[in-house]
């Protein structure tokens, strides 16, 4: 590969409105710049750096160049991003905790009940807000539609719906064949089925990110009146807070139950892939991680949405003022 | 903590590369390299690619600099009325900072003098 197309590529990095507009002048510029010498990994990884940070900047989640509204839609995409994580988090926990309350019994849990139910809730609560933002936005988008850009999001909602069928095909299957499986097998006594359960998993992360990918590729695209982004925004920081139940919710449960019952945190599922023997197994440490992160990208969002509205309200006032 | 104000130049505060390539471009029209290469010889400081390019975009788009005609990918730029106005903001800020350090460097290096400790080893004014 010669030296221009490695620096072209590395121009990926970067949104196509961006490389159109400066692409040629940085290409010719790193070309000069390391004329004599290749390019350091160092100097690689700025220009990675670089590119993201425009691609945020483009998205507005960055910077102050977009609109307060602009600003307001991008923090509550990321809100929604943060919300993927959780519930992909959340979905581990719910395979974690499988069966959690029958095989356990008796009083002194309290906290790791309350802790259990506050995640269920947040759980429900939070699925009902990303519905209702569904409903919000889906006018905009058949009014898209019906204007001819359906060109502008087919790719996006194409990909999520061929990833879905898939994701659904491999449920059922992998349903059916846990059904003819006994209890011991289904919880880490099958090393097969714990792969198929793990590939699986994978294959549902992937559907995941390809929804939530989609979902913030087509809400940018759509025409959204003020009144509409600032529900969303709304939405999405009451969103930011089932979050955070959840997060809490999860990582009291799984302190108290690694303190109250370490027999369970080490053998409820088994001895098979997922497991070791320690009461905070590691799968409980990925999805606290998952989700914390998820939480990070929420808050950050929610601080977006918070200043954006608070730039538009100066604005506003700005305008009103003689 | 320090709440951040935009000052009057419109560069926001440690916004370095923007006021070196500014300052760049105030003896004249240069494209990525020739920028690059002169903030070096005056500033001592290597932009990368990245950096600078990061900080023409924000310029162009606050219509600080503008690139000028060229046939070569190499692509030239200006700076505008308001990049003049906005670097000229920008030196006046750092000239008053540096009045104000220098003053109160002075005056403390002047008391360390009277203290018994002496003065700071290797400061000079």
């Amino acid at each position: 590969m010669s030296r221009s197309n490695r620096f072209e590529r590395l121009l990926r990095w970067y949104p196509t409105a961006w490389r159109s507009r400066y692409g040629a002048g940085m290409v010719a510029l790193m070309e000069d710049t390391y004329a004599t010498a290749g390019m350091p990994l160092r100097g690689r990884l700025a220009i990675m750096r670089a590119g993201v940070c425009e691609r945020a900047r483009e998205a507005g989640v960055l910077g102050r160049e977009t609109s307060p509204l602009d600003r307001q839609r991008a923090g509550s995409l990321l809100v929604l991003c943060g919300w993927a994580a959780v519930m992909l988090a959340g979905a581990f926990f719910a395979k974690f905790t499988d069966n959690w309350n029958s095989l356990l019994s008796g009083g002194g849990r309290t906290l790791s009940n309350v802790s259990f139910i506050a995640v269920q809730w947040g759980g429900v609560l939070g699925i009902v807000l990303v519905a209702v933002a569904v409903v919000c936005v889906v006018p905009s988008l058949v009014a898209l539609v019906r204007a001819g850009g359906w060109a502008s999001v087919r790719r996006p909602i194409v990909r999520t719906v061929i990833v879905g069928a898939v994701v659904v095909a491999l449920t059922v299957a992998l349903v059916a064949w846990a059904h003819h499986l006994p209890y011991r097998d289904r919880n880490g006594g099958l090393i097969p089925y714990e792969f198929v359960v793990a590939g699986w998993s994978v294959t549902v992360a992937i559907a995941v990110g390809v929804a939530t990918s989609a979902a913030v590729s087509v809400t940018r695209r759509l025409e959204l009146s003020a009144r509409k982004i600032q529900s969303l925004s709304l939405i999405a920081v009451t969103l930011t807070f089932f979050m955070f139940v959840i997060f809490a919710g999860t990582l009291a449960w799984a302190v108290t139950e690694s303190l109250d019952a370490p027999a369970f945190m080490r053998q409820a599922i088994g001895s098979g892939l997922f497991t070791n023997a320690s009461s905070f197994p590691p799968v409980m440490v990925v999805t606290v991680l998952v989700m914390l992160l998820g939480l990070a990208a929420a808050i950050t969002g929610t601080v977006r949405v918070a200043q954006a509205r608070h730039d538009g309200a100066l604005r506003y006032v700005g305008d009103q003022s003689p | 903590m320090a709440k951040r104000t935009t000052p009057v130049s419109g560069l926001e505060r440690n916004n370095e590369p923007a006021v070196l390539i500014l300052t760049s471009l105030a003896s004249g029209d240069k494209h990525g390299y020739a920028l690059s290469k002169d903030i070096e010889g005056f500033a001592g400081i290597v932009l990368g690619p990245g950096t600078l390019y990061g900080a023409i975009t924000r310029l162009e788009e606050r219509g600080l600099i503008e690139p000028t005609p060229s046939d070569d990918r190499r692509q030239p730029y200006r700076i505008t009325a308001g990049g003049l106005a906005a670097l000229s903001a920008a030196l006046e800020q750092m000239r008053q900072l540096s009045e104000i350090g220098t003053s109160r460097l002075g005056a403390r290096i002047a008391t360390s003098r009277l203290a018994p400790g002496g003065i700071v080893p290797g400061y000079s004014l």
